[in-house]
């Protein structure tokens, strides 16, 4: 009796020190933490260290939550473990220092295996004063997952001592759709952000780099996919260089200019037009939906030719061999996006591709159509179309290349003004996407939903954040612009050959998931009502807030309108949305599981 | 005359010898500066046709006056206005180029031929017209900069110089003269022997 009494008082003391040294806590996903002990200013409203978790999900997608270990002690021999009935994805969580605020952000995703033995604090995030570690969860609710309250835990092992935090998930009966309702792009141009971001792998030449690059291309459309998105990457720059890989080598010139080798784009675009490269993915193996084409004024045809004779022939013969070679190989499911992305202003061509806003520069789009119609069969199961970025002229473009354009990437801000050209676009067969920023990693975490809420809300298909795998230089040791230019970041530092996610990534992946539910609701029942209800409970605003803008498009032509005048034509209608809660998203997230639950 | 010169220096840079299309930059000390010394011999061929050959009259009529006009009044409410507002004339902005492209095809290796011109009532020079491999030792990405040394010299002076100064790197400037025999620009002969990349955004 003696000897087991003290027995309890050791184990009541070694736990007591444990409690002091490492406490194991259960955060939302939407409240991110900081190093030191609190939640990130930005995320801090209706933050709680929580001891249990209880989730919904509909089947077919993720649903994700954080662990914390917080300790004002080292611990060099942590252990974390998690008991799920369904698979997780584990990711340690980096910190980054966030110039522009000068605070830590936890963004980068590092894959771990469970069980995991650490540190704290964490010697290779090397913060002073760190106190926090933080973990992200990702929980896959398989299609055929049968409906009911699932349980798991995770355990912190600290030296003897173990605490378990429980989670719940119950699985509704809903089905998150295969497709998406939004094309959700992830953006990119040319190799110089990948070669910043991978000096060991790319380092060296020779065929053996050269498919480890091209490797690494395909790792991004598969990060991508998986997190629900679409990935592009342009192939040629503002004076019209192609990179190797991105387009079929040419050799001749005039009538005899053709194709002489599709061997490095058939092993760069290869697996990702027929799908293989995205094998082993939860969403299973399918063909990219969309892919810019490396067709610009100076490719295929030389532009010495422009104006003359050999500039059609040149451009028919090649494009024509294209449209051949895709139809042979099967890629007929994806849109091969003729995209001229010059401005003037970069000296190499004289007209604007991208954001025209001179008039006179939509003739050339009616001249490429022409040579793009003249290069093709008729008939042809291969899809080519016609893109079309647009800003200052969308209004005029949207009518002057009627049945010229096919594919509309339209500002985001200033489609606002000209939603009603959206009906007479679906109707002739458009596809109409908005494009914007990506929210850094100060702002609140739920701001990663407003883009595709709103894309959502416009009816287009899709939404493109311009630029999204460019973290800037050294981006472990300090992001330079708030990742507001990158949803993924190199692996390289950490082993692995490809991009790893973000926090801000995984949380836009949710959003598209419950957008897909409350599409299939839309679908089903009254889009408006819906819509009104996921507004509300987001940011507390109406539909007609989202849908009209209280302020026209500022006066005059819009070649002599300026950046500032669409900025203060655009406040009124920006005005409107107050900044989100962070948990804004599960609110709606809830909503969309209950009701798609309640229908399906 | 002209025209004989051309056929000429085609004929010897046929002979050079290359590899696979890039710049034959030889790997021991001795024989990279035999190569180095040839591929300067011809980049100042091609500068001095370019003398030649292009058009300074047309050159002036590029860019139009109302982005010259935005360019040289800068707008504090619009970091962007200058190059929003920036044009050019398709005609001999056109015209031009192809004469840039033809220079430029007489080398059998990359090489890009760009005209430089100053930017009027300013000691700023601007790039107007630059090729696809987007070689330069001087451009830095903007709209106009302030005016190198060397391109000073070649405009006030007329002299060809040939400068090396990014690795790997030679360019040739030249000037371009209209039917004033005014100097009103000058042309970048460049090449590399690292690999072309495309810029970006």
């Amino acid at each position: 009796m003696r000897k087991s009494s003290a027995s309890v008082w050791l184990l009541l003391f070694v736990s007591l020190g444990c409690c002091q040294a490492s406490d194991f806590f259960v955060a939302s996903a939407y409240h991110r933490p900081d190093p030191f002990g609190s939640f990130v200013a930005s995320d801090h409203a209706g933050a709680s260290w929580n001891h249990s978790i209880q989730l919904t999900s509909a089947r077919g997608g993720y649903v994700s939550f954080q662990l914390v270990v917080k300790s004002d002690t080292a611990c060099s021999d942590c252990k974390l473990s998690i008991e799920s009935a369904q698979s997780v994805d584990v990711y340690r969580e980096w910190f980054h220092f966030n110039t522009p605020d000068k605070h830590y952000y936890p963004d980068a995703l590092i894959p771990i295996h469970v069980p995991f033995s650490f540190q704290m604090p964490d010697p290779e995030n090397a913060i002073q004063g760190q106190t926090v570690r933080a973990f992200w969860v990702d929980v896959w609710i398989p299609e055929d997952t049968k409906p009911g309250v699932y349980h798991g835990r995770a355990r912190l092992t600290d030296g003897s001592v173990r605490k378990t935090v429980p989670f719940t998930i119950s699985v509704s009966t809903a089905q998150i759709p295969a497709q998406d309702v939004l094309n959700m792009d992830s953006n990119s141009y040319g190799l110089g952000w990948l070669q910043a971001q991978y000096p060991k792998a790319l380092a060296g030449s020779g065929r053996a780099k050269e498919d480890e690059q091209f490797h690494l291309i395909q790792q991004y459309y598969r990060i991508f996919y998986e997190n629900r998105g679409i990935y592009h990457v342009l192939g040629y720059g503002h004076s019209g260089y192609v990179d190797p890989g991105f387009a079929p080598e040419l050799t001749g010139t005039g009538k005899e200019k053709h194709i002489v080798s599709w061997d490095k784009f058939d092993r760069l675009f290869g697996p990702v037009l027929d799908g293989s490269a995205f094998n082993g993915t939860r969403r299973g193996p399918q063909p990219i939906p969309f892919m810019y084409m490396p067709i610009n004024p100076e490719w295929p045809a030389n532009y010495l030719w422009w104006g003359e004779p050999g500039y059609q022939a040149e451009f028919t013969n090649v494009v024509g061999e294209m449209e051949r070679h895709f139809r042979e190989k099967g890629w007929t499911n994806t849109r091969f996006e003729v995209f001229f992305n010059q401005k003037k202003r970069y000296k190499g061509f004289e007209w604007d591709g991208d954001e025209v806003r001179f008039p006179k520069d939509d003739a050339y789009f009616l001249v490429y159509h022409d040579l793009l119609m003249n290069s093709l069969p008729k008939n042809t199961p291969v899809h080519f179309v016609m893109r079309a970025d647009t800003s200052w002229t969308m209004q005029q473009q949207m009518h002057r290349l009627k049945g010229v354009i096919g594919l509309w990437c339209a500002g985001g801000g200033m489609f606002t003004w000209y939603q009603d050209e959206l009906p007479a676009l679906r109707q002739q067969g458009d596809i109409v996407w908005i494009y914007g920023g990506t929210p850094p990693v100060q702002d609140v975490s739920s701001s990663i939903a407003s883009d595709p809420l709103r894309a959502w809300i416009f009816g287009v298909d899709g939404f493109v954040r311009w630029l999204a795998v460019s973290p800037g230089p050294h981006p472990f040791q300090a992001l330079s612009n708030g990742g507001s230019e990158t949803l993924a970041y190199s692996g390289e530092r950490f082993g692995i050959e490809g991009p790893i996610p973000s926090i801000r990534l995984k949380l836009q992946r949710n959003t598209i998931q419950d957008l897909d539910l409350l599409e299939e609701e839309a679908k089903r029942g009254s889009r408006e009502a819906i819509q009104e209800n996921v507004v509300e409970l987001f940011d507390n605003t109406r539909l007609a807030q989202w849908k009209h803008s209280p302020s026209p498009p500022p006066a005059g032509k819009p070649v002599d309108w300026t950046n500032a005048d669409i900025s203060d034509a655009l406040k009124p209608y920006d005005a409107q949305f107050p900044t989100p809660q962070p948990d804004a998203w599960q609110r709606v997230h809830d909503f969309a599981v209950k009701q798609a639950g309640r229908t399906q | 005359m002209k025209l004989a010169a051309f056929v000429f220096l085609g004929l010897q840079l046929a002979f050079m010898s290359v590899c696979g299309g890039v710049p034959a930059v030889a790997q021991t000390a001795s024989s990279t500066a035999v190569n180095l010394d040839t591929q300067q011999r011809e980049l100042q061929e091609i500068a001095r046709v370019a003398t030649g050959m292009i058009d300074g009259d047309v050159c002036q009529h590029i860019v139009t006056q109302r982005a010259l006009k935005h360019m040289l009044h800068s707008d504090p409410r619009d970091e962007w206005q200058a190059g929003d507002n920036y044009d050019v004339h398709d005609a001999p902005f056109i015209q031009t180029k192809k004469t840039l492209i033809r220079l430029a095809m007489l080398a059998p290796y990359p090489v890009d031929v760009s005209l430089w011109m100053p930017v009027p009532t300013t000691q700023d020079i601007q790039l107007v017209i630059r090729n696809k491999y987007n070689l330069s030792q001087f451009w830095n990405g903007e709209l106009d900069q302030a005016m190198p040394p060397e391109m000073h010299e070649v405009l006030q002076t007329g002299k060809t110089l040939t400068i090396q100064k990014s690795p790997g790197m030679i360019s040739v400037l030249a000037p371009v003269r209209n039917s004033l025999n005014e100097i009103v620009g000058l042309v970048e002969v460049v090449s590399s022997a690292a690999a072309p990349q495309h810029d970006e955004q």
